[in-house]
């Protein structure tokens, strides 16, 4: 497909800038370290005062982290640096050198900027899951890697929907970049399984931001614990979400190309 | 007793090398090669109090660093420096209080408050009594003209307006020593001209010593009569504007558009440029109405333009003076 | 019209000079930080999801283990993490990070032209910035508690030990932020040096959970160095049941670390200085 060729060339001309800038190595990956350390002491003590939380256990919990950590650096790597940049660009009148390109302006817009660095991340969280996955107690099958790659893949998509509305949103609202902070704070609570946040808390991270597919559910896949259901529902959710994306994604540069006559 | 007073100041900076492409980058991590710039070399010269005194010279000069060094940001690499007896680099509070860097394109006011704010926090800093504090600032407000603008944040003036303002907040406590670095970069004429006849009935009135670097020439003619000129770190010049400007530039430039652009101009004088019609001749500095004149009534002028020479081009001069002595 | 040279040679004493710049720059900060009111709250509310995630995990555990951890029940974790959000906001100070744009910018630069030193500078903006940010944060306080039913028991002496304690984990921490800020003139790796001290003290100072639930090492660890003493103590003073021998022995320690913080900077600001000025800027 022409989204996913141009996503490639960008993919790789942004590769080629940042390896230049091996300093930017060292601190992602410092960054990194320090991140998840900071997770596995937090897990650590939780470790030591319960064997449980909420019926997940220790191992399962130490996938949950993992899974953040993964779905964190693609967030970091590709979602983020692209939707913070189109942001600044409406913001400053920018956009319009994407627009008058002969490319369907939100693939553009979604591919063009990477943090190559930030994909650390996405190393790290694959070794602690690796990790929880040999402390389980029961066998990982197919189907659940299976089930775990393709709901990863959707819980992304969902981050990517979600992100892109909000960025969207700044055709409106010019000033919309705290938006970056709140999404970190909120972000955090991906660490652990959705269902110990209480019940608004919990929908909320489900259907207005959608952590919980982007995290418990593919640690329920990897775990074997997901239901067909869910992972129906993620997948409907999914369409949908990225069916009204795309349509407030064309309101919004309507109002774009009509504001800057 | 010199206000200023200056022997064999010296500043030497110590820059690595560095060269383009990746093998260059990893070699360099094994092994740094540096370099020396002596961006100061030696430089003597003394200011007494009331004195406005130019310092002239391209980019890269000097300047800045020399005054730096005078205002106690920069340690000197050798040489002494002695400002109101003070050793700068000390930087005693006494010191301080007694004088004032002006940057031009650097701005030192609370970006989101009127400007008045920012004077309240230099009466605090620089500890002045509220009465005589209220009387210098509203005495400098009005020489300067900017009763309306110390009401508006500073991030809504622009750019000029943002320098006068930067101005009288630098001079509230009333320095005796002014280091003004290019204070009229990047404003139009008229702001230049309004800051020029500010600095200049500022020492007036309170006889505070001046040294002002620019290279814009304008500025130097407009305020001193002595210059101290710089080059590659070492001192070409001291002495009087008027000497500077008979010994070393003793010429302008004439440019001239012509109808049918063949004529010979050899006869006018020294041909520096000839482009299609266009063409640029130096001409001895008392020759040049008498040039100018045959020139409009000989020819078929389209455009005439008298200049003096930039001062990159007396500079030059200067530097070649010397060297040739 | 008359000139008045006289202003160059008598001044105000040095005291008197000192309590007017920091009401001056004070009221400056209220200002400023008032115009941007909305930018301030988008961020405290962002900052609330931290301790609300702890929260909400820790509960959880002491609901599953008989009511309580530690000896902590949900209603006081529920009253620490809420109390931690005032606690979180005191802390915020100048960082390294702005350091390296200080000295960037030029800044630094005019700072040194001036006759006061810097600190006073950053000292008297934050506490201006947070007189607005502890206005701010009552009504957050005030939804969080609604929420979550912390359960709160406290004296007029906590209360008075805890608006102190606040102030006490300001200092401490503007102190300690500003030496590791000075390294910006030595190093380009400022930040490395700083995320690291971030997190020993996101470990140690009773920023990720109250210290008795960390282990018997860490908590004498913890009470070797300063963190502590910005987060967990103020938090303690209000919500925990200290006696009063020890919140004052806690203010003691605040003064005590204080005291070493601004001894550590007057000294290696001298020095940074004098780096500064000879290499160049």
């Amino acid at each position: 497909m022409r989204a996913l060729r141009v996503a490639w060339l960008y993919f790789r001309i942004g590769a080629m800038n940042e390896l230049h800038y091996r300093a930017n190595f060292f601190i992602a990956a410092f960054q990194s370290l320090l991140a998840l350390f900071t997770g596995l002491v937090v897990l650590a003590l939780v470790f030591s005062h319960t064997e449980q939380l909420h019926g997940w256990s220790h191992a399962e919990l130490l996938a949950v982290l993992g899974i953040q950590i993964i779905m964190g650096g693609v967030i970091h790597t590709v979602i983020q640096p692209n939707m913070l940049r189109l942001m600044e660009e409406v913001r400053d009148g920018k956009l319009d050198y994407a627009l008058t390109k002969p490319e369907d302006a939100q693939v553009l817009v979604s591919v063009r900027d990477y943090r190559i660095w930030q994909s650390v991340d996405i190393v790290s969280g694959a070794v602690v899951v690796a990790v929880a996955l040999g402390q389980l107690e029961r066998e990982v099958g197919p189907v659940d890697v299976l089930a775990f790659a393709a709901s990863l893949a959707l819980g992304a998509l969902m981050i990517y929907c979600f992100w892109l509305v909000l960025s969207t949103g700044a055709f409106w609202v010019v000033n919309m970049w705290t938006v970056a902070e709140l999404f970190e704070g909120l972000y955090l609570s991906g660490r652990w399984p959705v269902g110990v946040y209480p019940g608004w808390l919990r929908y909320s991270l489900t259907y207005l931001v959608p952590i919980a597919f982007a995290v418990t559910v593919p640690a329920e896949a990897v775990t074997s614990r997901l239901h067909w259901g869910t992972l129906v529902a993620a997948a409907a959710f999914s369409a949908a979400l990225f069916g009204f994306t795309r349509w407030f994604w064309r309101l919004g540069l309507r109002r774009y190309s009509g504001a800057s006559a | 007793m010199p206000v200023i007073d200056v022997s064999e100041l010296t500043k030497v900076f110590v820059v690595p090398e560095r060269e383009a492409g990746l093998a260059a980058a990893a070699r360099s991590l094994l092994r740094r090669t540096n370099r020396e710039i002596r961006a100061v070399d030696a430089i003597s010269f003394s200011i007494e109090g009331g004195e406005i005194v130019g310092f002239l010279g391209p980019n890269g000069a000097g300047k800045t660093t020399t005054l730096k060094m005078l205002s106690g940001l920069l340690h000197a690499s050798a040489g002494d420096a002695s400002v109101l007896g003070f050793v700068p680099s000390r930087r005693q509070r006494e010191f301080l209080q007694q004088i004032t860097l002006v940057m031009g394109n650097r701005n030192q006011l609370q970006w989101d408050l009127p400007a008045l704010d920012s004077f309240e926090l230099n009466r605090a800093i620089y500890q002045l009594p509220r009465e005589a504090f209220v009387e210098t600032r509203d005495e400098l407000i009005e020489l300067l003209e900017i009763e309306d603008l110390v009401r508006k944040p500073v991030r809504n003036l622009s750019l000029g307006e943002r320098m006068k303002v930067e101005v009288v907040g630098s001079l509230l406590h009333l320095p005796q020593v002014l280091f003004l670095d290019e204070p009229t970069i990047g404003l139009d004429v008229t702001m230049q001209k309004r800051i020029r006849a500010f600095i200049a009935e500022y020492n007036r009135r309170h006889g505070a010593a001046v040294l002002l670097t620019s290279h814009y020439m304008a500025d130097v003619v407009a305020l001193c009569r002595r210059v101290i000129v710089i080059h590659h770190g070492r001192i070409l010049f001291d002495g009087l504007l008027d000497v500077l400007g008979d010994r070393f530039a003793a010429y302008k430039t004439i440019e001239v558009a012509l109808a049918d652009g063949i004529a010979p101009l050899e006869a006018y004088g020294e041909v520096l440029e000839r482009d299609g019609d266009r063409a640029k001749l130096r001409v001895p500095k008392a020759e040049t109405p008498r040039v100018a004149a045959r020139l409009l009534s000989e020819l078929q002028v389209l455009d005439l333009t008298i200049e003096d020479p930039p001062i990159e081009d007396v500079i030059e001069l200067v530097f070649a003076q010397e060297a040739a002595e | 019209m008359s000139f008045v040279r006289s202003a160059a040679l008598t001044r105000t004493s040095r005291p008197r000079a000192l309590i007017d710049f920091y009401l001056t720059l004070m009221r400056t900060a209220i200002q400023a930080q008032f115009q941007y009111r909305v930018a301030n709250y988008m961020y405290m509310i962002g900052m609330v999801a931290e301790p609300v995630i702890y929260l909400v995990v820790w509960s959880t555990i002491a609901e599953q283990h008989g009511g309580s951890v530690e000896g902590i029940t949900a209603g006081q974790f529920a009253a620490y993490y809420i109390v931690w959000t005032l606690v979180r906001n005191m802390n915020i100070v100048f960082t390294p990070y702005g350091w390296e744009e200080r000295i960037r910018e030029g800044q630094l630069s005019a700072q040194l032209l001036r006759p006061l030193h810097p600190i006073h500078y950053d000292v008297a903006f934050f506490a201006g910035w947070k007189l607005v940010v502890i206005v701010m944060w009552l009504p957050i306080a005030v939804v969080l508690s609604l929420i979550f039913h912390p359960e709160l028991d406290v004296s007029a002496l906590e209360v008075a030990v805890f608006a102190v304690a606040i102030w006490g984990a300001y200092l401490i921490r503007t102190m300690f932020l500003w030496l590791l800020g000075m390294t910006s003139i030595w190093t380009t790796r400022a930040s490395a040096l700083f995320e690291t001290y971030v997190m020993a003290e996101l470990l140690l100072s009773g920023r990720l959970v109250p210290l008795q639930l960390m282990p018997d090492w860490a908590q004498r660890l913890a009470d070797l160095l300063p963190f502590q003493w910005t987060f967990f103590f103020p938090i303690q003073a209000l919500v925990g049941e200290l006696s009063t021998e020890e919140l004052l022995q806690g203010l003691g320690m605040q003064v005590l670390w204080t005291a070493i913080g601004t001894g550590l900077v007057v000294v290696a600001f001298r020095r940074s200085v004098r780096h500064y000025s000879a290499v160049g800027n």
